[in-house]
């Protein structure tokens, strides 16, 4: 590092208080999800895996975390083709409109969530699909498209158009050039760009809130509906579900592309 | 003969001629300078099922609620707006909702800036990826659930008032209040905020650094006047990301906040199941998306997209 010996120090001092803010919620629900106890206190009350033995009891936990996976699925077999495809288009491809386009793209982000996910309810209220487990599906690919189709660019546009003209030039019809490819060059970003629109599928709350009921209840919204009545470890040990999740995804991200790769400047 | 060397060929070759020869048929040369328009339209089908439901909204917000049969009246009117617009308390809580975009995004950014820079500046490969990796793993968590630890640290029996109580301090409130919900966010706005700094901080070269530290700039100066200006992209498009997201909150203000600080998204929220007239809910969604669309509108007129443009260059 340039600089001195207080630079280190000032922002070390900052980067170890970050850890601990960012560390601080999982390291105490795993510690709490152990308790031999019946409520969550410090210090746990004895060491035991009973809330986790319970959790495989409860059909509520099961069929739950059934839908959500489910709904995480198709959000990302949904969001695959859609956003490689827009990003091969606007990095590619001569477009009219294109800024016009890209900021229509990005509507995802700019609506806020709260009005997406009333809208989305209305409208399918309207076409009589509320209520079914495929749409939330659809729903979460919708309000998170942006985030494929970033990923996808960043690696369309690490990749010399070059290519594509050799491939063609040596007499690759536009299919063949697209799937030996341009699509093999982009795989890094269809990668980054597929788990990130599963893991955030498989955690979103507030639109999925709007769209499932009693009998379509995906985890989030089960966790956050227990939340508001009483706490218990069983809470926990649910969420530790997540937390391992989340673990998987981030060392599979980091084997499949390396987590550098969002180091990269454009 | 011909039939049987052909018949040599890899599978693949013949599956791809079929496949071309129908991509042909149904997508003809002369339709190629399209081909850009046929890869963005399932994209753009997509999106429109939230212009759709955005229509929906618009055409709610347009009716008043009858009280006598608590339907929407078929007349358009205005009233849900001006009903929204002059309420005290709908108007302290678009403030509070605000207020606490300012704090987050300033406090969010101030945290958020040293992790980026010290990631994308770590010499050792391991310390770079042990911070990636804390970043990644709350990022992988989602509000739900890192809400449900706050609740278990903050709590009336929770990890801070077992501590005081064992120094002998009287347990405190410090849950279900707005510094609660701030702290919240803060925490679940971080890794968004690195993440979009760190690719405008990798862009910044060591050498100017170095020549502004070797022209007699002490660090502080080098950060203020040469680093950070130079990571105004990120600057850009973490703030935007950062305001946008708390301000539509709706989680943390819940389950923090416990319904003492609500945000405009609970109001919404509570418009449309708790008082369930869903025309004034819709007029407050309009009200949030044009605020929202406001911001991030002025902002990229007055800085550009930033980090957070498709294309990687700055518009």
């Amino acid at each position: 590092m340039i600089g001195s010996r207080s630079k280190g120090v000032v922002l070390w001092t900052i980067v170890w208080f970050d850890l601990l803010l960012l560390s601080l919620p999982t390291l105490i629900i795993i510690g709490a999800s152990f308790t031999s106890g019946d409520i969550v206190q410090f210090p746990p009350e004895g060491f035991s895996l009973k809330w986790y033995s319970k959790l495989w009891l409860l059909d509520d936990f099961k069929s739950a975390f059934l839908r959500t996976l489910y709904v995480s699925i198709i959000c990302t077999l949904v969001s695959i083709p859609a956003g490689t495809l827009a990003a091969i288009g606007l990095a590619r491809y001569r477009i009219r409109f294109h800024t016009t386009i890209q900021v229509y793209l990005l509507l995802p982000f700019t609506i806020p969530l709260v009005a997406s996910g009333l809208g989305m309810m209305i409208f399918f209220g309207e076409i009589r699909i509320l209520g079914q487990l495929w749409p939330v599906g659809l729903a979460l690919c919708i309000i998170n498209l942006p985030f494929m189709i970033w990923a996808v660019s960043a690696a369309v546009n690490g990749l010399d158009d070059q290519l594509e003209n050799a491939a063609a030039n040596c007499g690759a019809p536009p299919l063949q050039a697209f799937f030996t490819v341009t699509l093999p060059g982009v795989m890094p970003g269809v990668i980054t760009g597929a788990l990130l629109m599963f893991i955030l599928a498989f955690n979103e709350f507030l639109v999925s809130l709007f769209l499932t009921d009693a009998r379509t209840v995906t985890l989030p919204v089960s966790i956050y509906n227990s939340i508001r009545s009483v706490i218990t470890p069983d809470l926990a040990a649910v969420s530790v579900v997540y937390i391992v999740i989340a673990f998987i995804a981030v060392l599979l991200l980091d084997k499949l592309v390396g987590l550098e790769l969002f180091l990269k400047s454009k | 003969m011909a039939s049987n060397s052909s018949s040599k060929l890899p599978r693949r070759w013949h599956l791809f001629d079929i496949a071309e020869r129908n991509a042909a048929a149904l997508w003809p040369k002369t339709m190629h300078r399209y081909s850009g328009y046929l890869l963005l339209v399932p994209a753009i089908l997509l999106v429109f099922v939230l212009v759709l439901g955005l229509v929906y909204i618009g055409g709610y917000s347009l009716h008043e609620l009858d009280l006598a049969t608590y339907r929407l009246k078929e007349t358009f009117s205005l009233t849900n707006y001006s009903a929204a617009l002059t309420s005290t308390t709908y108007q302290s809580v678009v403030l509070r909702s605000i207020g606490a975009s300012i704090l987050v995004t300033f406090f969010t950014l101030l945290l958020a800036f040293p992790y980026a820079y010290l990631m994308v500046r770590a010499r050792q490969a391991a310390t770079k990826k042990f911070l990636l990796i804390s970043l990644f793993l709350p990022f992988f968590i989602g509000q739900i659930v890192r809400a449900y630890g706050w609740l278990i640290i903050l709590g009336q029996e929770g990890l801070i008032n077992t501590l005081f109580a064992g120094l002998g301090l009287p347990a405190m409130d410090l849950i279900y209040n707005y510094p609660a919900v701030i702290l919240g966010l803060v925490q679940y706005m971080l890794p968004f905020a690195v993440l979009l700094l760190a690719p405008a901080i990798t862009a910044i070269g060591r050498d100017v650094e170095l020549a502004s530290e070797s022209l007699g700039a002490n660090w502080m100066r080098t950060f203020l006047h040469v680093v950070l200006p130079m990571a105004k992209p990120g600057l850009v498009g973490s703030s935007v990301v950062v305001f946008t997201l708390t301000l539509t909150d709706f989680a943390m203000p819940e389950i923090l906040g416990g319904g003492t600080t609500d945000f405009i998204a609970n109001a919404i929220y509570d418009g449309f199941f708790q008082l369930s007239n869903s025309g004034l809910g819709s007029a407050l969604a309009m009200i949030l998306v044009t605020l929202g669309t406001a911001f991030v509108v002025i902002l990229f007129f007055l800085a550009g997209t930033g980090t957070l443009g498709f294309n990687g260059r700055e518009q």
